[in-house]
């Protein structure tokens, strides 16, 4: 966009509104990182830290439902706008879900021991590194405006599930071998499936960018990996 | 896919050396709402006014290319403007009924194209005219009463009224709301939503949210220029032109 | 200077600007009130007349004839004797000088007020009746206080004997004042006891009549064509600065006119009210056409394109709905181009209607005279007589012209409420 709305308040206001986005989106990501690091480490200490994060980020997420509902009703948004707007509205509930799956994974690391298996620690690393760097994507092609970007980190959900595949493996492998394992396993099995869900609210986060970008949706299903059945 | 009532094509309008109006090409469909939308002074209001050939009373005004209804160029000089008018009914920006009574602002266009001879057929057409413009019931006991004694929102259904009563195909609306209150424009708005089962309207307006409400097709008009023309949806959701875009999320001036 | 100094710098202006402008408003309304005074103190006595109580004797011996004789029979008949003898009664006399100045007590038409009264009923041969007998204009005017009386006998219109008459008549109460019938139906005359405006009067309705029929269509017809129909260019610009130019014409250039082209070389009747109108018709056109133009300009477009928008042709448009609409302005308009026109002189002296006219003209073809004309003629007179009848047609010609002022407002007001 090369030229401004005539209303300044306007421009402000939609900038303020990207702007409280792309902080919740940092936030988010420092989350997940944060998270993984704590779950790849079984670090104790950093799970108070994360856990009260969150409450950032869900003030973020009432900061911009106030900013969106302001906007509608003051400005009536047309076109590029209304995308910006509505695509602010759904963006920010996948951050927060995301928010709170990291949260759950970071919980998930008081009772897991220290010893756990090298393959199934850099399998679920991995899985978790593929993640961070989808989120970091989908979050650049935001502030970017770059279709093309976040057109990628859309087909590479597949990956993600591919990757899925192998950790759970590595899990239910962990969890056959001794029947004493199966608390930390029953942990280790939701950290897998919360990465995989945060997965999809990064994809989601994807269409909607690029649903914003050129004002169509994008075609054809999404691509899908292996299923896991769990 | 509807049947295009009026088509112009490569329309020119020059009001003595100035341009107006440069290369128009818009099909307006039969029984459908279209709007006319753009910034001050771009030729929007001129180009309704050739449709009914209103710009002929300004004498340096000047035409060039052509405008057709159900195939036949209006422009033509065997064609009768007094009889166009009588298919072709405006509505203005400020509502200006005659000073006359209710009763004589409707009965007047019908009986000057002879259309009630008898004092109950005029009855008969006064009373339908009001009943479409949803004005019937509030003025069915004062029909005597001059037309310039009802508010403004009903001045305004009353002029929609005497456009109706000498039967067009074709209702032209310059503004028709920007003189009135929201209560009155809603009154409008409904209105043009079931005129347009019947009349092909086209709606001139400022207001883009007016436009996103009532019609289906949409026309951005700058500088004398059709710059882009679309279903309405598409227009205020997803522009192809910048220059649209810009215009309706005030990225303008 | 601060601010309270300059509000009440800006109050003090303001107040005594209303005090000059009530000020200007009292000075104009004294002298309205003089000039009222004046004339009504000097013309309402002419709406009376003095009258003598007489008894008329219609001896038969004199008249010669019956009872129930025609009509024809009696306008033959001779009232003289009759009527010489019945004033010779009213006061003992010695000699011929003495009876002249009793009779000269009477109006010169006495003898046809007897007859009129013989005529009215024709049975009253042999009867002693008391008649309300018209004075002379010296029993007028002495009666009504305008003659100095104590001035010696040969600087006196009326001689002492005259005088010791009419204090007897006063002390018997045999005269009186009557409503002035005659000023009002009958025409000029020497005599200022018979003189009345009745010719004038209908002189001034037949030429305004004219000057109406002839000056509203052309002017009404004239304006819609050159503010709807006419194109704009030299030509049309060139005929408004003309007409606007006459209105401001010298009215008695028009009397030049009328005399020059009407009476030389159409040779159309002198001092006539059809003249007369023709010639207040020329300068009453642009006096309508200009008030008529202003309010067609004044009817807004939107009417037009309304009309125009519903399928009207232009002539529908302009005819049917900007004419009505303009018609408030028109009208009010006319209205006080014809008070102008009624009250015009100069012209007329012009084209003869100074002359001395005493029938009461029976069609627009008959010499008369005009209001404003006859008191022009009356001011001129040497009688004392004539002054009262001079204002007194003053305040005639005033009460028209406020009227028609009034009916102009009236109509204008009407018909704007309805047209808001």
């Amino acid at each position: 966009m090369s030229n401004e709305h005539t209303v300044k308040s306007y421009e402000e206001e939609l900038q303020h509104l990207t702007d409280s986005l792309i902080q919740m989106g940092s936030l988010t990501e420092t989350q997940l990182n944060d998270s993984m690091d704590a779950v790849i480490k079984v670090d104790k200490e950093s799970i108070d830290k994360i856990i009260q994060s969150d409450e950032k980020i869900n003030k973020f997420r009432s900061k911009i439902d106030t900013q969106i509902m302001t906007l509608l009703v003051k400005r009536a948004p047309m076109a590029i706008d209304l995308r910006e707007t509505i695509s602010a509205l759904k963006i920010s509930q996948d951050l927060e879900r995301i928010g709170d799956l990291s949260k759950s994974n970071a919980k998930k690391v008081k009772p897991l021991p220290l010893d756990l298996p090298e393959e199934l620690l850099s399998n679920l690393k991995r899985l978790g590194d593929l993640v961070t760097k989808q989120l970091n994507d989908v979050l650049d092609s935001y502030v970017n405006k770059n279709y093309d970007k976040a057109k990628e980190v859309w087909k590479k959900d597949e990956q993600v599930d591919d990757l899925t595949f192998i950790a759970m493996n590595s899990v239910i492998d962990f969890l056959s071998k001794d029947k004493k394992n199966l608390d930390f396993s029953t942990h280790l099995i939701f950290v897998t499936k919360n990465l995989e869900r945060a997965g999809d609210h990064i994809t989601n986060i994807a269409e909607i960018i690029c649903y914003l970008i050129k004002g169509e949706y994008l075609k054809g299903h999404r691509p899908k990996g292996k299923e896991t059945e769990v | 896919m509807k049947h295009v009532k009026i088509k112009s094509k490569n329309l020119n309008v020059f009001y003595g050396e100035k341009q107006a109006l440069f290369d128009v090409n818009l099909d307006l469909n039969e029984k459908e709402v279209t709007a006319l939308i753009g910034p001050s002074g771009c030729g929007k209001s001129t180009f309704i006014r050739c449709i009914n050939r209103m710009n002929d009373v300004i004498d340096i005004c000047k035409i060039s290319g052509t405008i057709e209804m159900d195939g036949v160029d209006i422009n033509n000089k065997n064609l009768d403007v007094v009889s166009l008018r009588e298919r072709v009914g405006m509505v203005f920006q400020k509502p200006n009924p005659f000073p006359k009574s209710i009763y004589d602002n409707i009965s007047y266009g019908p009986k000057i194209h002879g259309k009630g001879e008898t004092k109950s057929e005029l009855d008969a057409i006064v009373e339908n005219s009001l009943k479409k413009a949803a004005l019937w019931e509030e003025v069915k006991d004062r029909l005597d009463e001059p037309g310039t004694s009802l508010s403004g929102g009903q001045q305004q259904r009353l002029c929609i009224a005497r456009a109706i009563s000498v039967n067009p195909e074709v209702i032209l609306m310059d503004e028709p709301c920007s003189a009135l209150d929201p209560i009155a424009t809603a009154k409008i708005e409904e209105l043009i939503d079931e005129l347009k089962e019947t009349y092909t309207i086209v709606i001139v307006t400022h207001s883009m949210a007016q436009a996103v409400r009532v019609s289906q097709k949409t026309g951005f008009f700058h500088l004398g220029k059709l710059i882009e023309v679309g279903k309405t949806e598409k227009i205020f959701k997803n522009p192809d032109n910048k220059m649209t875009q810009d215009y309706i999320t005030g990225r303008f001036g | 200077m601060t601010k309270e100094q300059r509000l009440i710098k800006r109050h003090r202006a303001e107040k005594r600007f209303q005090f000059y402008g009530l000020l200007s408003i009292f000075i104009a309304l004294l002298f309205v009130l003089v000039l009222v005074s004046n004339i009504f103190s000097k013309g309402s006595s002419a709406f009376m007349k003095t009258v003598i109580k007489t008894e008329v004797f219609y001896d038969q011996e004199l008249l010669e004839i019956e009872n129930g004789a025609s009509r024809d029979d009696i306008i033959s008949t001779d009232f003289f004797d009759v009527t010489i003898e019945s004033l010779l009664e009213v006061f003992p006399t010695n000699g011929l000088e003495e009876e002249k100045q009793l009779i000269n007590l009477f109006s010169t038409d006495v003898e046809l007020e007897i007859k009129s009264v013989f005529l009215k009923n024709n049975n009253i041969i042999g009867q002693k009746i008391i008649l309300e007998l018209t004075a002379s204009d010296d029993i007028d005017q002495l009666h009504k206080g305008n003659y100095p009386r104590d001035l010696p006998e040969e600087r006196r219109r009326i001689s002492d004997f005259q005088l010791k008459i009419f204090d007897q008549l006063v002390e018997d109460g045999k005269i009186k004042k009557n409503f002035n019938n005659y000023y009002f139906t009958k025409g000029d005359s020497r005599d200022p006891e018979l003189a009345g405006i009745g010719g004038a009067l209908v002189g001034s309705l037949y030429s305004i009549l004219i000057c109406l029929i002839l000056s509203f269509p052309i002017a009404v017809l004239a304006s819609i064509y050159l503010e709807e129909f006419a194109p704009k260019n030299k030509i049309t610009e060139f005929i408004e600065i003309n007409i606007n130019n006459l209105a401001a014409v010298p009215s008695i250039v028009y009397g030049l006119l009328a005399l020059q082209i009407l009476l030389s070389t159409i040779h159309l009747p002198r001092s006539t009210p059809l003249v007369a109108g023709i010639t207040l018709a020329l300068m009453t056109l642009p006096r309508i056409i200009i008030p008529c133009r202003a309010s067609l300009k004044a009817v807004p477009p939107s009417i037009r394109e309304g009309a125009l928008a519903v399928g009207a042709s232009k002539f529908q448009s302009v005819f049917h709905h900007v004419v009505p609409l303009a018609l408030p302005g028109t009208l009010s308009g006319t209205i006080i181009g014809l008070a102008q026109a009624l009250g015009e002189t100069a012209p007329l002296i012009l084209i003869g209607m100074v002359a001395f006219v005493v029938d009461i003209p029976a069609s627009p073809i008959d010499p008369s005279a005009s209001l404003p004309v006859q008191v022009y003629l009356w001011s001129e007179s040497a009688e004392r007589g004539f002054v009262e009848k001079t204002s007194a047609t003053i305040m005639i010609l005033l009460s028209f012209l406020i009227v028609m002022n009034f009916l102009a407002v009236y109509l204008r007001q009407k018909f704007e409420k309805r047209w808001n």
